[in-house]
């Protein structure tokens, strides 16, 4: 899928869905030099023009001289970016120009290429992204390099505006629809039997994982897979006196996060699950055959029916009972 | 009109040399020799002071006969009333301040309040809640639901089985099963006005409820409601300094976990056996704490990024430890429990060309479980009571190499491959080492108008140190067990997917995925598990102002496992199938009635199933496992005047699950008190008329 060009059209769609009131329409069309040029031919152009530096006489005003009519343009100015009293913002520096590069010999017919974003540029990701990354680096941001979205030429205006008074994917309303736009498996996930609350955005993907990257797998917010999941399950964490080796280690040996046909997004249900780990002599490693059409069911024993094993070894997590071993106190 | 120059731009300022902007057009290389700043006013620069934004309210009438539904529809009562907001304040000199609410008032609602001042100072403050519902026919003979201590009622008669017990179905009443929390934040944030910036948030978090748990004696159990009544605190504080090319941050996290409930008491409703108890005491999840510190950075330079972070965190407990019921000498009052976590991760990123990138990275993390070994009684509740055991506090320890390039071949087509390995180091387990090597690679296909395709595959291979089975196990396991975490095991994946957009307004999207995993050494355990799944999609943009949109996605999960029921080689074999089916589709029709009204109409269905077989000699079944659900949302919004706009939402469920091993009666396994049969069959709706209104 190439991601840059659908989310945008998402986006717009989810836009125009959300909120009517903000008016705003896609710019469809491909920058005029497109028609000219080959995108090696626009990239070589903009990397001179960066390094002559040509920037324009006064600034935003010599831009705005033709683009003032776009209300797209001006709504720069209803956001941060756009924001004239901030010594932070791009406007107490380079201005327009700080993003789009030296205006150069652009104000000559709009010929000249000028670095652009989004849907309509056939600019590499890689090289829109080094504008954005140059002021927003922080720990946040700091596995985008050779992370995942970036491997996959995502660029940061596929999901982000910044010619908005709002940036529309900052929203948890929206947030789930874009990133399963892509992520289709974790959409079917979210609608199995058992899953997180994603489906009706009480949690959204960015309560554990990172779009911009991270170093733990999955770029999840945290140092490792558990200490994610503690982040809202603090009960797990422990440390309890009698500890149930996966549960310590890694809680998605048994469950899958995203959802699952099983209730408690278990991987599988007992007793299979916990047979897969335990067949000690005696009634873990015996066969449950459940409805045979002989007699027996599934639902007439303590092992296969109501809460199969954990009938008995309901502390599954762990135990803090001095007699948890077994996990029954 | 004022301007403040930032410190990139008076940086700007000084002579820059003429970079090559092979790596991108940092600003930090641009060349503004040339620049007067002075004649940059900036006239056509616009600049608005003022409130704006939406705010709304809405009523709702919610028709449904199973709380279930509340998970969809926010609403647990026959009315449901929320209120919404999306305001800004814009003031002189960047003074902003924010509210941003959404269903407000109902069950799902949250709120985000923001003010300060632009590139200085923000103030957070915010609030959700997530509640999520089972059921509210949890059956159950039990008094004091909700408290540490569960009675069976004054006139209760034990007996051997559940089916003899004559108050059972006298003394039975119904239970809620949901969870509910509730998270309240502040955060402070401040910039300085150069390099450093620094934050602190506080976060507070009730979750409280109940959910089912298990009190047994010997081979007899009883369903219980275990209450949840946790607080959990958590601040998080730190500093960030940063430069054009590098930065750094220090983070510390702590999280402070109490829960007001530690023991369940409950009585036995069957005749006491072992022990000749009466009652049990379960332990309940006990206070703890974890303190986390984090240092990162990161620095660049002519197409090289090398970021780290190093972190060491301490998790703590010591509640003092249950001694009712139990009867024995305990080695100390509670555990201080204490578990050192240290990690590191190192990455770099080179540029090598414009077409080449390499990256390699090492991560480690190592969890050291530092509880004192003590030996600890076990009580007479099953048939190895009163023999010592000896608490066994894992450790383990990962290492990570990953090594990686991406080449872009041509423009739009694109070549990515890898490297990964993986150790990991446990103890008191049946295996010391495990160790996985796995290639990957991806090709990606974007040059041909209309058409954009990929295709991944990867293969990896899990060994490790010799295989142990009973080493710590305390009944001894049988030899040919691969517990299938630690087991030798032969992954491989390949996934695909083909986007086409023939025409500006029409994309198509199919993809596939396929994973293998074959646990190639194991006899007893989980010896294969396949999952295949694919999704297709469309979305149309028929006309200006009419958009469909539609998915399906499918997946099947195979398993098959192993055993043995004379504890020697293979006797039984099982296969779990699960299968799901989600089909889901979108209609939007704009601008009707002289451009005032909207109507649109989401639905999806997804239909979750599991079937499991067991076969030893004859071929059993688990019956049906299944959930259905379709829901519905039409809706239609009016704009009644130019600020005021009216939406009416009709939401549907119907939902339907059943589970055959607890379709069953409280007293329909004689050794079981259950909470009878919990499964769902129903259609709930939802209609719900607000207004918005623009300022």
């Amino acid at each position: 899928m190439r991601i840059s060009k659908n989310i945008p059209t998402l986006l717009s769609a989810l836009l125009a869905t959300a909120v009517l009131s903000f008016g705003i329409t896609q710019v469809a069309h491909a920058s005029k030099w497109d028609a000219k040029m080959s995108p090696e031919e626009v990239e070589a152009t903009l990397d001179q023009k960066f390094a002559e530096g040509s920037y324009s006489s006064k600034g935003a005003d010599s831009c705005l001289m033709c683009h003032k009519k776009s209300e797209k343009v001006m709504d720069l100015f209803k956001g941060v970016h756009g924001a004239i009293d901030s010594s932070k913002s791009p406007m107490a520096g380079l201005q327009c120009e700080a993003c789009h590069g030296p205006m150069g010999k652009h104000n000559r017919g709009g010929n000249e290429p000028m670095i652009t974003f989004g849907k309509g540029s056939t600019l590499a990701a890689d090289k829109q992204n080094s504008v954005c990354l140059s002021c927003h680096q922080d720990d946040k941001r700091m596995s985008w390099n050779g992370g995942h979205h970036d491997n996959a030429d995502v660029a940061c205006a596929s999901c982000h505006s910044v010619h908005t008074a709002k940036d529309p994917v900052l929203s948890k309303n929206t947030e789930m629809e874009v990133c399963t736009s892509c992520h289709t498996k974790q959409k079917a996930d979210m609608n199995k039997r058992s899953s997180h609350p994603l489906k009706w955005a009480q949690m959204v993907c960015s309560d554990c994982h990172n779009p911009h990257g991270s170093t733990t797998d999955a770029d999840l917010n945290k140092a490792s897979v558990n200490d994610t999941c503690y982040s809202c399950h603090a009960e797990k964490r422990g440390p309890k006196l009698w500890e149930h080796a996966p549960v310590t280690e890694n809680c998605v040996t048994c469950h899958n996060p995203h959802g699952s046909v099983n209730d408690g997004m278990l991987k599988t249900r007992a007793p299979q699950l916990c047979q897969q780990c335990h067949a000690s002599d005696g009634h873990a490693s015996r066969a449950y055959l459940g409805n045979t059409g002989m007699g027996s069911q599934v639902n007439d024993n303590a092992f296969t029916g109501g809460r199969s094993c954990l009938n008995c070894h309901s502390q599954i997590h762990g135990s803090n009972h001095p007699s948890g071993k077994l996990f029954q106190r | 009109m004022k301007f403040k120059l930032n410190l990139i731009t008076l940086a700007l300022l000084a002579p820059a040399s003429l970079a090559m902007a092979a790596d991108g057009y940092d600003l930090a290389n641009a060349n503004t020799e040339k620049v007067k700043f002075s004649a940059w006013s900036c006239k056509g620069c616009v600049s608005e002071t003022g409130v704006s934004g939406t705010i709304g309210a809405g009523v709702g009438y919610n028709d449904s006969d199973d709380i279930r539904s509340a998970n969809a529809f926010a609403a647990e009562d026959d009315f449901a009333g929320k209120v919404d907001a999306d305001l800004s304040y814009r003031g002189e000199n960047g003074y902003r301040a924010s509210i941003e609410a959404d269903n407000l008032g109902m069950e799902n609602g949250r709120v985000d309040i923001n003010a300060g001042k632009l590139g200085q100072y923000n103030i957070n403050l915010n609030y959700r809640q997530i509640h999520t519902y089972k059921t509210d026919s949890a059956m159950s003979p039990y008094l004091g639901a909700g408290s540490g201590n569960l009675t069976l009622p004054a006139n209760w008669q034990t007996a051997g089985g559940s089916s003899e017990m004559p108050m059972l179905y006298d003394s039975l009443s119904p239970l809620e099963l949901s969870l509910k929390r509730k998270r309240a934040g502040l955060g402070l944030e401040y910039q300085g006005e150069e390099l450093w910036s620094t934050y602190v948030t506080y976060m507070r978090e009730e979750k409280t409820g109940l959910k089912t748990a298990s009190g047994s004696f010997f081979n007899q159990s009883m369903m219980l409601a275990e209450p949840v009544d946790y607080t959990t605190d958590t601040i998080e504080a730190g500093i960030k300094l940063k430069g054009d090319n590098w930065f750094t941050a220090l983070n510390y996290n702590g999280s402070f976990f109490k829960n007001d409930i530690q023991t369940l008491r409950f009585d036995n409703a069957f005749n006491p056996t072992f022990g000749a108890q009466r009652a049990g005491y379960m332990s309940l999840d006990p206070d703890n704490e974890s303190h986390t510190v984090t240092l990162s950075g990161q620095f660049a330079q002519k197409g090289a990024v090398v970021s780290g972070r190093l972190f060491a965190g301490q998790m703590t407990q010591d509640e003092a430890f249950i001694t009712s019921g139990y009867g024995y000498q305990l080695p100390q009052e509670s555990l201080d429990g204490k578990v050192d976590i240290l990690g590191m991760n190192l990455k770099a990123v080179k540029r090598a060309t414009r077409n080449l990138r390499i990256s390699g990275s090492y991560d480690y993390y190592d969890r050291d479980n530092q509880t004192q070994i003590q030996e600890w009684t076990q009580i007479s509740i099953n048939n190895v009571s009163g023999r010592v055991a000896y608490n066994t506090p894992y450790d383990n320890t990962s290492h990570k190499a990953k090594l990686a390039m991406d080449y872009r071949i041509a423009n739009g087509m694109k070549l990515d491959a890898g490297y990964d390995y993986r150790r990991d180091e446990r103890s008191y387990q049946d295996r010391e080492i495990t160790d996985e090597n796995s290639v990957w690679a991806r090709f990606s296909l974007n040059s041909f108008e209309h058409w954009n395709m990929w295709i991944k595959g990867s293969y990896g291979k899990r060994d490790g140190s010799e295989y142990e089975a009973s080493e710590w196990t305390s009944s001894e396991s049988n030899k040919l067990l691969r517990k299938y975490n630690l087991a030798d095991r032969k992954r491989t994946q390949v996934e695909a997917r083909v986007t086409h957009s023939p025409i500006d307004t029409l994309t198509l999207d199919f993809g596939a995925r396929y994973a293998l995993d074959d646990y190639n050494n194991t006899v007893i355990g989980l010896t294969e598990s396949k999952d295949l799944s694919y999704d297709a999609s469309i979305s149309y943009l028929l006309t200006d102002d009419l958009s469909l949109s539609a998915f399906y996605n499918h997946q099947t999960i195979d398993s098959d496992q192993a055993g043995s029921s004379n504890f020697s080689t293979v006797t039984w074999t099982g296969t779990v199938e699960d299968k799901v089916d989600v089909i889901g589709a979108g209609l939007a029709y704009d601008n009707l009635l002289e451009k005032k009204l909207r109507l649109g109409l989401d639905y999806t269905y997804s239909d979750s199933d599991s079937s499991t077989q067991v076969r030893q000699g004859i071929t059993g079944d688990y019956g049906d496992y299944y959930a259905k659900v379709h829901n519905v949302n039409l809706y239609a919004q009016y704009q009644a005047t130019e600020k005021m706009a009216l939406r009416l939402d009709y939401k549907m469920e119907k939902y339907e699950d059943n589970d055959a091993g607890n379709d069953i009666a409280p007293d329909g396994i004689w050794n079981l008190v259950s909470f009878g049969d919990n499964s769902h069959d129903y259609t709930a709706h939802l209609i719900m008329l607000s207004v918005n209104y623009r300022l």
